[in-house]
């Protein structure tokens, strides 16, 4: 998975995240000859990943005294002398304050300047920089609304249904759906409280309800000279309450126009807003079949192993060399895009009890790796306990194949070989999911998780 | 280490203090910002809409119109001088603005100075305090070298009053100095003329490097009205000093154009052929950024009653960027606050008082007032400042303070030299000083902090500022002492006599009090200008910006090797 040589810019690099994604980090840490390490919670001080390793304890399970304690990491960092920190996905990974903290103190953040990380956070700019850009949008209000009456006309204007969403918001909060225009004074109203109360925000936007899209999004990735590349798209549509739970690449549903010309305008739109680093924009694919850009997440993602398989550039040796200041070691024509990757993610929750959250021991843990074309990312081995405090991911399976088939065949055989005594996990429902014919046909959107009654 | 180790600062409104009070404290601020709203409109709208019709009868912009479409657009014009002359009356008349406007505008990227006469108020003409307030802001066009423009459309001195503007020593005259001065030092300077210029008014066009003239335009030593035989041979103004003479017989105008849009746009192509700014150079690859509190929640957190403390470190949350802060030399002198914040991207350094109770470092368990200043805060602030200056730092003077200690301790420790050394330091530092009256700023605690006698580039007050040598109490005790006991309570047990006294006290109380209003200070060029509490983030951004745009005339040092660290080092033995 390397590119040119060894890079030596960085000698030791902080990462600022836990669980797979830190293991993660390492293992493309030790590929560069970059030592890496860890800052962990108290609950995380016997995980695997740390074993031989360097880490710094800082603080207590609480992910506020703890992951999200941004000066407490920065000085772990700089105590360590780290002249760069990994900040994962999740936790500080898009924090501006967090982002400016650290270079403020001499360690390098990997991602985009803090400012513009900051008018990715915000719906409204991001929205109006990607719409110069030529990126099309999900019809709706031209920035905030001042008040309930230009909601209704501006309801009126694009047509229902019609959502009403937080222009700070997030994970589903200050968001409701209006379905006619007798509704609209009461769910702004409605959304403005909870907006306001979760957020301490109240201002909304409204956007077009599409129902039955298709989440498709688009891998970036810009060094600091203004050169950007994208790796292809991923298709992310088997979800359960907005949480992805498989991701693959490319997305067939999408025509090769509508796919060019999305990941040109991209591309475009990447460079204008002047990012730095690796960044995913979201899509939805509406019922016109037309791309509508969402917003753009100003981190790794965790379903980049789906890229990674497919076009054979490790994305965190890219962060990596790009914030010590290489440029890309390669332009667009170089990008080949292979085969098609699936990936499934495996959490520790029951699916046949509600998804029912299930921490526990992993009393033995085994997953077949002679197939090259499989690809295991996790941080767990066996006598693993799964703590309570964080999220249910356990691993991610990755199969690459010449076709969608074969590839659906040869993670469904890795699952199915899989073991993962002592807790529940989601890997049944994915076992059912790939050999289901909705599945296979590619015929089904956001609102069900094709063959599995939910 | 050579970091500017900033870390956040402050707390969500809700943290700071709860619903009711916040809207209390706004509600408290309500009245006086509906004061100065209404105040400003009636300065621009200068003598009224007969005199804006009358320009207009002749196609020309009024003044104000001039300078709408000067500015570059999404943006504001920064007035200074608002007041000057507000509420004199010369004979029945008045002068708003003392007729002209005086502003920072963005021209083309660029802040400019411009200087401009009101053309609804007597024409143009120069009252008494005129001069005083065109050389104020060419003094600021000046100290940051910021391109200076004159819209000039100005009848000469206004007459009846020329005994108050004509001969002294920064009367009319002083203008063109300060016109000479600037040119000495490279400050650029361009004038429009859009219509009379009589008199000395003539010499401002001639000394800037460019000048335009409509053909509504004309220059005069003095008018027509003067001219033997000019009225038998209908010699007008416009004959014998208008564009036909200046532009091609005697050189003094470089162009003229029709009118006055076209003049406008001549100016912004002229702003544009002048060095572009260098703050973005200075900004290190570090974009500006909003405080991650919002500035309008200052005046919730700013109670309008000067007695009530607040928590200074929510003010300054409020107004640097991403509410990054370091804090220089906090374990001494805790009664004052200093260190280092971005302001759009730029570095600035802030000074301002602790309110409340902080602990005395002399007395173990004691605590004392904030609000005032100690030997460790002034010595503090002291090194502060020279620091600043030694770094190029542009300063911020945050005044909210009832003055020095006094007493037997306070004079013991030489506050009296400490505080020389601070105003010796001040007086004498190079790099830019802008100093805000945010709410009291009294005695020699106003001196101390930078006030307008140690020429700050700007000083602003704003709504709720209370500026005098003492407070009316303060003033009253002393008066009245002879009649009061140690506690300042009167003596006497006679009623008459005690009434007498107590009504001759609160007559001195409400006198010192009626001085302290910001109006009187801005009325009579004391303070630039009067701003809303939760305009200040605002205006720090352009004061800030202004001070990194010229590049070559100040120090900037990098702060890899800033004074300040040493300050750091020395006290706090540095960091790991």
């Amino acid at each position: 998975m390397l590119g040119c040589p060894p890079v030596k810019r960085f000698r030791r690099l902080f990462i600022a995240n836990r669980g797979e994604v830190a293991a993660r980090i390492a293992r493309t840490c030790d590929a560069l000859g970059v030592t890496p390490v860890f800052g962990v919670s108290e609950a995380d001080r016997e995980a695997p990943y740390l074993r031989g390793r360097e880490f710094v304890v800082l603080g207590p399970s609480r992910s506020g005294e703890s992951y999200l304690a941004m000066e407490r990491i920065v000085q772990a960092a700089v105590q360590t002398r780290c002249s760069v920190v990994h900040p994962g996905w999740g936790f500080l990974a898009e924090n501006p304050l967090f982002a400016s903290l650290c270079e403020a103190h001499g360690v390098t953040f990997i991602g985009p300047p803090p400012s513009v990380m900051q008018q990715l956070g915000r719906k409204t700019p991001a929205k109006t920089a990607m719409a110069a850009a030529g990126l099309k949008l999900i019809p709706g209000s031209d920035g905030v609304l001042r008040d309930a009456d230009q909601a209704s006309e501006v309801a009126a204007a694009i047509g229902f249904p019609v959502l009403l969403k937080a222009e700070s918001g997030g994970g589903g909060r200050g968001m409701r759906v209006v379905r006619e225009a007798g509704g609209v004074k009461k769910a702004y109203e409605s959304a403005q409280a909870e907006s306001l109360a979760a957020f301490g925000d109240g201002r909304l936007y409204l956007e077009k309800l599409i129902e039955g899209g298709r989440h498709i999004e688009i891998q970036l990735l810009a060094d600091k000279y203004g050169n950007v590349v994208h790796l292809g798209e991923r298709d992310c549509s088997v979800q359960r309450k907005h949480q992805k739970l498989i991701e693959e690449s490319p997305a067939l549903v999408l025509s090769e126009e509508e796919r060019q010309q999305t990941l040109a305008a991209a591309v475009r739109a990447t460079e204008s807003i002047g990012y730095v680093g690796a960044g995913t924009m979201e899509f939805l694919l509406d019922s016109g079949d037309e791309l509508r850009f969402m917003e753009m997440n100003a981190r790794l993602q965790v379903e980049h192993p789906v890229t990674e398989m497919r076009t054979g550039i490790d994305l965190v040796e890219a962060q990596i060399r790009v914030a010590s200041g290489e440029p890309l070691w390669f332009t667009q024509s170089d990008v080949t895009l292979r085969g098609h990757a699936i990936e499934c993610r495996i959490n520790a929750e029951d699916p046949s009890n509600g998804f029912a959250p299930s921490p526990g021991v992993i009393e033995h843990w085994s997953v077949a790796t002679a197939d090259s074309n499989v690809r295991v990312d996790t941080h767990v081995e066996s006598g693993y306990e799964v703590p309570p405090h964080y999220d249910s991911l356990v691993c991610k399976v990755i199969a690459w194949g010449e076709d969608r088939d074969a590839a659906c065949d040869r993670l469904s055989e890795a699952l199915q070989t899989m073991r993962c005594d002592g807790i529940s996990t989601t890997i049944p429902m994915h076992v059912s999911v790939l050999a289901s014919k909705e599945f296979r046909d590619n015929r089904y959107d956001t609102r069900a998780v094709p063959g599995w009654e939910v | 280490m050579a970091h500017v180790p900033v870390v956040p600062i402050g707390n969500p409104r809700e943290s700071v203090v709860d619903k009711a009070e916040f809207d209390r404290e706004l509600a408290g601020h309500d009245p006086l910002v509906r004061k100065l709203e209404a105040r400003r409109e009636e300065v621009k709208a200068g003598w009224g809409e007969k005199y804006v019709e009358r320009v207009h009868e002749k196609d020309k912009l009024t003044t104000r119109e001039r300078l709408e479409r000067l500015k570059d657009e999404g943006t504001d014009l920064f007035e200074v001088g608002t007041f000057v002359n507000y509420g004199a009356d010369f004979n029945g008349l008045r002068s708003p603005a003392a007729g002209v406007v005086t502003a920072f505008a963005k021209v083309e990227g660029r802040w400019c100075v411009v200087i401009a006469n009101d053309n609804t108020v007597a024409s143009g003409a120069w009252w008494p305090n005129t001069p005083e307030k065109i050389e104020r802001a060419q003094e600021m066009a000046r100290r940051l070298r910021l391109p200076t423009l004159y819209l000039v459309d100005c009848s000469g001195l206004y007459l009846p009053e020329q005994s108050k503007s004509f001969a002294g020593a920064k009367g009319a005259g002083h203008i063109f100095k300060m016109n000479s001065l600037l040119s000495a030092e490279g400050v650029p300077q361009i004038a429009g003329v859009f219509g009379d210029c009589i008199a000395g008014g003539g010499y401002m066009p001639i000394i800037s490097d460019r000048v335009y003239m409509t053909e509504q335009a004309y220059m005069v030593i003095a008018g027509a009205a003067l001219i033997k035989g000019a009225k038998s041979q209908h010699i007008t103004s416009l004959d014998i000093g208008g564009p036909e003479v200046h532009v091609h017989q005697s050189g003094c105008a470089d162009e003229r154009v029709p009118d006055d849009i076209t003049l406008i746009e001549c100016l912004r192509r002229e702003v544009a052929r002048l060095p572009s700014s260098g703050a973005s150079f200075y900004r290190g690859g570090v974009a500006p950024m909003a405080p991650r509190f919002s500035p309008k929640e200052l005046p919730g957190l700013l109670p309008v009653d000067h007695r009530q403390a607040y928590e200074a470190n929510e003010v300054l949350a409020r107004l640097c960027d991403q509410s990054l802060f370091w804090e220089v030399l906090p374990s001494v002198g805790r009664e004052m606050i200093c260190g280092i914040g971005r302001v759009g991207g730029l570095y600035a350094g802030f000074v301002l008082n602790r309110q409340g109770l902080i602990d005395d470092p002399e007395a173990e368990g004691d605590a004392r007032p904030g609000g005032i200043l100690y030997r460790q805060g002034i010595a503090k602030i002291s090194a502060f400042s020279r620091a600043c200056d030694s770094d190029g730092i542009p300063l911020i003077w945050l005044q909210d303070i009832s003055g020095f200690d006094i007493g037997a301790e306070a004079e013991r420790h030489g506050l009296l030299a400490y505080g020389s050394n601070l105003i010796y330091t001040n007086s004498t530092n190079q790099t830019p000083m802008f100093t805000v009256l945010l709410r009291k700023a009294s005695g020699a605690g106003y001196y101390a902090m930078a006030g307008l006698p140690y020429d700050p580039v700007v000083q602003l007050s704003t709504t709720v500022s209370r500026l005098s040598v003492m407070e009316g109490r303060t003033l009253a005790i002393a008066s009245y002492n002879s009649k009061l006991d140690d506690n300042f309570e009167i003596v006497t047990t006679d009623p008459k006599e005690r009434a007498q006294i107590e009504k001759r006290m609160a007559e001195v109380e409400a006198r010192i009090e009626a001085d302290m209003d910001p109006y009187v200070a801005a009325e009579q060029l004391d303070t630039d200008e009067i701003i809303r509490v939760d305009e200040l983030r605002d205006w720090l951004e352009v004061l800030v910006e202004m001070s990194y745009q010229g590049v070559g005339y100040r120090r900037v040092k990098n702060p890899r090797i800033w004074t300040m660290h040493d300050l750091d080092v020395l006290v706090n033995g540095g960091r790991a």
